[in-house]
């Protein structure tokens, strides 16, 4: 998984979880971005549920691992552990559904109550396409959002608009909350098992730590 | 005559007692100047650790190991002479594993010894109060071993309450049988049985259940408290006692890597450690599987029996039952002659049980979803026609009805305590990656499925979600 190489000694990877009603079209999203125009061999064999892509930005390599969750309510109650560890993530509602909207609002309330305040959020509408059956205005949208941290943004799968920069701009949020983190914690200090905040560090220092190979492995 | 020759007997006995005293020095030298080297190499840390004062020892014996054998030079001379060839770090963890008095794989031994000291007392009781027709000791052995995976709840779907008060009075007359009926274990054990017999078995303390009882402070006198009470009382302790297992068995491993590591310095790159760590781990678990599942399925067993429920009851259910959309299954079952949709899905998830390391069954896991994708692909295409094949591909909304629809067919209760196993011992690493996903998929579905029997046949409508 980890690359290895010379330059920048550090990968992240990131994990971004996908939420939104069944007919919200956070399938056809994801695909929009990760079927590349270079190279559509992103898809992976499991198709649209579990997809990955590198990326690099500001010199650095990223690694995404985007999770679909199943939008039945019936799913719901093992909802947690598919958020577990995640860095980012990617709520979407249809404009023309009310409904979609708050569904979003009760996805929201459980990943703080989980993840706190470490987890960037992205509130999507999508299909702006058809802005002329919008149901959810924008202006209570993009207030919303801003009242419980988290990004707004519109999208349209169908005519690939606003899909590219909504996740970069993801990314350069959780390299900058991994960065944080990094800061916060210092370099040598000990990495527990449940400290793995996305970033991977590749370490190609041969005799980092000779002894205390007890503690971690990874 | 006789003088003379008892007087060169006893020359000769004192000039083998002066070899080998000197033999003796010369090891104890040895020893010393191995134990400096040893001293030398973890010089850096200041005041020692219990683990780095065994770490040191651990590792004097490896130095000492490699006095007396020239393969671990020679390897170390092939990866340094051709650095290039990626054939030789997995050939070298193979050699090393298979030789059986090096230090780390005697220590990969004493630990596997130990593990399986500790889940022994647990899943025995459970054999032995499974209705085998003579309760004794080295039958209900016998039937442990060789049935394996089903022993422990399927055999006895409500265990007995008092056999956590009886194991501990069992424990001595059973040190026989144990080392018996281990001999009747595969191959895979017989390691490990030759090393028991060098020791000794004595059983550890922290395996008893008394022990462990007052170890979690849970202090009682079964006659007074109600059953029901001793029930959780006994389910609480389980968990514990799993829960230390798990933690074991993690430190266990890690000591191991890093000793192999240490021993091989030349594996200690990022491909070579994670190719050390796959094969340490398939070694280490191989044989404890079948013990380390029956403990998690004592702990689970009111989820598998739930979910044993759901599957009785939606024997026949068609994909649609569980919400599969209608156009990811064949409109008339009859399409697929004697075969029900998604067959080959299901009969590899039973395949999961067949292996016996975490790292295998997650790849028979993530095998299974991406049959189940190609599965749902095909049957897409017989409603479509050729229409439209990329318009939609098969999301979670899709993939966990499907997935739960195969769980249900794979009539594999146990799937529930070895997804909670693997939950434990997966990577970090994988966690994130599609092994990560896989097993979260299933673990939803599985909980999906173990809700649906109280839910009764009535299911609710929202299948059109």
């Amino acid at each position: 998984m980890a690359a290895g190489g010379a330059g920048s000694n550090k990968t992240y990877s990131f994990k971004v979880v996908l939420l939104g009603e069944g007919c919200v079209g956070k399938t056809s999203l994801v695909l929009r971005y990760c079927e590349n125009k270079f190279n559509d061999k992103h898809i992976t064999t499991l198709q649209a549920s579990f997809l990955t892509k590198k990326l690099n930005i500001a010199g650095k390599r990223v690694n995404l691992a985007i999770w679909d969750t199943a939008g039945q309510e019936r799913f719901h109650a093992l909802g947690p552990i598919y958020y577990r560890d995640s860095n980012g993530a990617v709520l979407v509602y249809d404009i023309t559904d009310e409904d979609s909207f708050q569904k979003v609002k009760n996805w929201v309330k459980e990943l703080r109550k989980m993840l706190g305040n470490e987890i960037c959020l992205c509130i999507v509408g999508n299909k702006i396409d058809l802005d002329k059956d919008r149901h959810v205005s924008v202006d209570e949208a993009e207030r919303y959002a801003e009242s419980v941290g988290a990004k707004h943004y519109h999208t349209s799968a169908k005519l690939n608009k606003g899909i590219e920069e909504l996740f970069l701009d993801l990314c350069k949020r959780m390299m900058e909350n991994a960065q944080a983190d990094e800061r916060l914690k210092g370099n040598g200090s000990s990495q527990s098992a449940s400290s793995w905040r996305g970033v991977q560090i590749v370490d190609d220092d041969p005799q980092a730590t000779p002894a205390g190979g007890c503690c971690s492995s990874g | 005559m006789k003088l003379s020759l008892q007087r060169q007997m006893m020359e000769n006995l004192i000039i083998a007692r002066a070899r080998q005293d000197a033999l003796q020095r010369k090891m104890e030298e040895r020893r010393l100047r191995l134990q400096e080297e040893a001293n030398r190499r973890f010089a850096a840390s200041g005041a020692m650790t219990v683990e780095e004062q065994e770490q040191r020892r651990l590792y004097t014996n490896v130095l000492e190991y490699e006095q007396d054998h020239d393969w671990p030079k020679l390897w170390k001379t092939s990866m340094k002479e051709y650095p290039d060839d990626v054939t030789l770090a997995p050939r070298l963890v193979s050699y090393l594993l298979s030789r059986s008095d090096h230090p780390v794989v005697k220590l990969l031994r004493k630990h596997q010894y130990s593990v399986y000291n500790r889940l022994y007392p647990i899943i025995s009781s459970a054999a032995a109060h499974s209705p085998a027709p003579q309760p004794t000791p080295s039958h209900s052995d016998h039937s442990l071993l060789q049935t394996g995976q089903s022993t422990a709840v399927s055999s006895s779907p409500s265990p007995s309450r008092h056999n956590l008060h009886t194991s501990g009075e069992d424990e001595e007359e059973e040190e026989e049988p144990h080392t018996q009926a281990l001999v009747e274990r595969e191959h895979s054990f017989e390691d490990l049985e030759q090393f028991l017999t060098n020791l000794d078995w004595t059983p550890p303390e922290g395996s008893r259940i008394d022990d462990l009882c007052s170890d979690s402070n849970l202090t009682f006198d079964p006659a007074v408290l109600k059953e029901c009470q001793v029930q959780e009382l006994e389910m609480r302790a389980l968990k514990e006692h799993l829960k230390a297992v798990v933690k074991d068995i993690h430190i266990a491993i890690d000591q191991l890597l890093s000793l192999a590591l240490l021993s091989f310095e030349c594996l200690n790159t990022a491909a070579s450690k994670d190719l050390c760590l796959a094969c340490i781990e398939e070694a280490f678990f191989t044989p404890l599987w079948t013990a380390l599942v029956a403990l998690f399925r004592k702990v689970n067993v009111e989820r598998e029996q739930a979910f044993q429920s759901s599957m009785t009851l939606y024997r026949e259910a068609s994909p649609r039952d569980v919400g599969v959309s209608i156009k990811l299954f064949p409109p008339e079952p009859g399409t697929l002659q004697g075969s029900y949709p998604y067959e080959c899905a299901v009969l590899e998830l039973k395949l999961l049980l067949n292996d016996y390391c975490p790292q295998k069954k997650l790849e028979c896991l993530i095998r299974t979803l991406r049959m189940i994708c190609a599965c749902a692909e095909d049957y897409r295409s017989l409603h479509d026609g050729d229409a439209s094949p990329t318009t939609a591909a098969i999301g979670a909304d899709d993939l966990l009805p499907i997935l739960s629809f195969v769980a249900l067919r794979s009539q594999c209760p146990q799937l529930v305590s070895e997804c909670a196993a693997l939950e434990e011992f997966i990577h970090e690493g994988y966690l994130i990656g599609e092994e990560g996903y896989c097993l979260t998929s299933l673990q939803s579905s599985l909980a999906y499925v173990e809700s649906l029997h109280a839910a009764g046949a009535q299911l609710p409508p929202d299948t059109l979600l």
